[in-house]
């Protein structure tokens, strides 16, 4: 008789290997799981230098050979990938002393290993849906897109339930795949506000990006149009007009000469800094020191950006949009505004940066709410809770029997 | 004795030779007391089916329909043919011999099948991507020859239909030959030769 529940997750990323959200998503979620008495392992695709197998935090970690013949194109080396991943995980599987309850896939890039795993070990399957490609593309425009999107159909369809990361999610989700209610959960992502603890005097780190009169203004985004930089570089100069400040920008994209000719010319190079990319631990320094965090996304499938900067107690503006409106609640932990509207934007960046108290409430209250909601310890709770259910269920399957 | 054949064509949908080849080799392996389940691609568009006796059909169709080559095609297929197989695994008590794989397209269930379920393979080779793409080295013959490499390396035993065949196994894929078995085309031989090969996949290897 065993009891500990033991979970094999699926991933293509997991540190040092990070091409996206989901790689920091599995790490931090394993992790917690690991401390809630939960074996787990994680099956993701090999990373130079980074050892086959190790263990991390308590966490099982395996590396399979990804696939490095050349393949066709992306779409084909991912189901070459999985035929590699599914491979290696039915001889893992086997081998290991204490059989798996449940596979845990992550997305359309390890569907065919999920579903695979599911049949061959008869054990149910959950997934959490990250993205959709309909969502990424705003409709299916080519095959690829297409292949991609019935894959994504295929593998909710599996699954025994389909966790999303916010409410907007599961009701994209469920209209993108005819999904039933009931098959849906929401489970938060989490932010780790530890990462935020630096003591350290930020005096001299402000003062290489602004000089001491100088609010500071943070966007941290990739610059592409559905993050609406364009929108804050509308508002500068409205506030601007209020109070002074430096407006920094850090993440790159294509949007990012047109965005800086349009800086060039309304004359704000001098308020405006493009940083690119930045190193985490920089960028933690900056979020400490900010004064306000923008998020002026027009589409956001839940807007992990705005729980970092409740998490290093700065006050966040946000469009009401997409996952933005269920994390921010106006007034109490930020501000929302008008998507795509700089004139809304920029009464709220004015409202919070000339309102010391207001900007204090709603930053004291945000990081509060960042802890009871958004704690990855809750998450790993709430994400064991939903194995123990399905496990539940489960037990009363002919494949139980 | 219970044996799984994959086989990507199976009357009534016929591609090439390998359609006559399997639905013979199936029917003669049930009249030899084998229980024989054949899992096969569901074309629908070859029509009414009609099952031969003796030999169970499993037909899968592809979960995905939009497809950007035959790679996607054959890798989204292969999970049904995964499904199918274990299925007829679990219904079985476990009990299931070997699988027989016809060319390299269901190499990929029966891999992870082994891996996962210890059920030993035969990769029974009709034709080679060699042959098939002479001098072909884009990405996507290259995957397909990869595919073959791995249906080699896993299989616990290679059948191959003439000593020409065994040679080029040999040549391309450095298989070592004791691996290889040639079945004789005599058809008072051909059977049991087959049915030889099946049960020395009984056989424990250490």
């Amino acid at each position: 008789m065993k009891d500990k529940l033991s979970v094999m997750m699926l991933s293509w990323e997991y540190p040092p290997r990070v091409i996206g959200g989901i790689s920091p998503h599995i790490y931090f979620l394993s992790k917690h799981l690991a401390k809630q008495d939960v074996k787990v392992y994680v099956v993701t695709c090999d990373f130079p230098g980074a050892p086959a197998h190790e263990v991390i935090d308590g966490v099982e970690v395996y590396r399979i050979d990804s696939y490095k013949n050349p393949s066709p194109d992306f779409a084909t080396w991912v189901y070459l990938m999985n035929m590699n991943m599914q491979r290696e995980t039915a001889a893992l599987t086997r081998k290991i002393a204490d059989k798996i309850d449940v596979f845990h896939a992550h997305d359309w890039l390890v569907a065919n290993a999920g579903i695979g795993l599911k049949h061959v070990f008869r054990k149910p399957l959950l997934v959490t849906m990250h993205s959709t490609e309909l969502g990424r593309r705003d409709g299916l425009h080519t095959t690829t897109e297409k292949m991609i999107h019935e894959t994504e159909a295929w593998l909710t369809y599996e699954a025994w339930k389909v966790i999303c990361c916010s409410d907007y999610m599961i009701s994209h989700v469920k209209y993108a795949f005819g999904l039933p209610s009931d098959k849906l959960v929401m489970v938060p992502n989490g932010v780790n506000t530890h990462s935020y603890d630096v003591d350290c005097d930020l005096k001299d780190f402000r003062g290489k990006f602004a000089l001491p009169e100088e609010k500071i203004v943070l966007f941290v985004g990739r610059l592409v149009y559905e993050k609406g930089m364009h929108v804050l570089i509308n508002a500068v100069p409205k506030i601007l007009s209020k109070v002074d400040a430096k407006f920094i920008i850090v993440g790159s994209g294509y949007m990012k000469e047109q965005l800086l000719n349009i800086v060039r010319s309304m004359g704000l190079e001098h308020k405006v800094l493009f940083e690119g990319f930045m190193d985490e631990p920089t960028l933690l320094k900056l979020q400490r020191c900010a004064d306000v965090s923008v998020v002026p996304s027009l589409f956001e499938p839940f807007g992990i950006v705005a729980l970092e900067a409740m998490a290093a107690r700065c006050p966040v503006v946000a469009s009401d949009t997409g996952g933005l409106s269920e994390i921010i609640e106006h007034d109490v932990t930020g501000v929302k505004v008008y998507p795509n509207n700089p004139d809304s934007l920029a009464w709220g960046i004015t409202k919070v940066l000339l309102d010391g108290n207001y900007a204090k409430f709603v930053r004291d209250n945000a990081y509060k709410r960042v802890q009871e909601k958004y704690d990855w310890e809750k998450i790993a709770q709430q994400t064991k809770g939903i194995y123990e259910g399905v496990l539940g269920e489960y037990s009363k399957s002919f494949w139980a029997k | 004795m219970r044996a799984i054949i994959f086989s990507w064509e199976y009357p009534p949908r016929v591609v090439g030779q390998l359609s006559g080849y399997v639905s013979a080799l199936s029917t003669q392996l049930a009249s030899n007391k084998v229980d024989v389940n054949v899992v096969t691609y569901d074309d629908s568009a070859t029509g009414q089916t009609k099952e031969p006796s003796g030999v169970k059909t499993f037909r899968v169709a592809n979960p995905v329909r939009t497809h950007i080559g035959v790679l996607t095609w054959v890798l989204t297929l292969n999970q049904e043919i995964e499904r199918a197989a274990a299925n007829i695994y679990y219904e079985s008590n476990k009990q299931v011999d070997l699988i027989d794989v016809h060319d390299w397209h269901f190499i990929p269930a029966a891999v992870t099948l082994k891996n996962g379920l210890g059920i030993p393979f035969v990769y029974s080779v009709e034709s080679l991507e060699d042959h098939r793409s002479p001098n072909a080295y884009a990405p996507y013959n290259m995957a397909i020859k990869s595919i073959e490499w791995m249906g080699f390396f896993e299989a616990k035993r290679i059948s191959a239909k003439s000593e020409w065949m065994k040679d080029e196994i040999q040549r391309i894929y450095k298989v070592p030959k004791e691996k290889i078995t040639v079945i004789s085309t005599d058809p008072s031989v051909w059977i049991k030769e087959i049915l030889k090969l099946y049960h020395s996949m009984e056989e424990t290897e250490e």
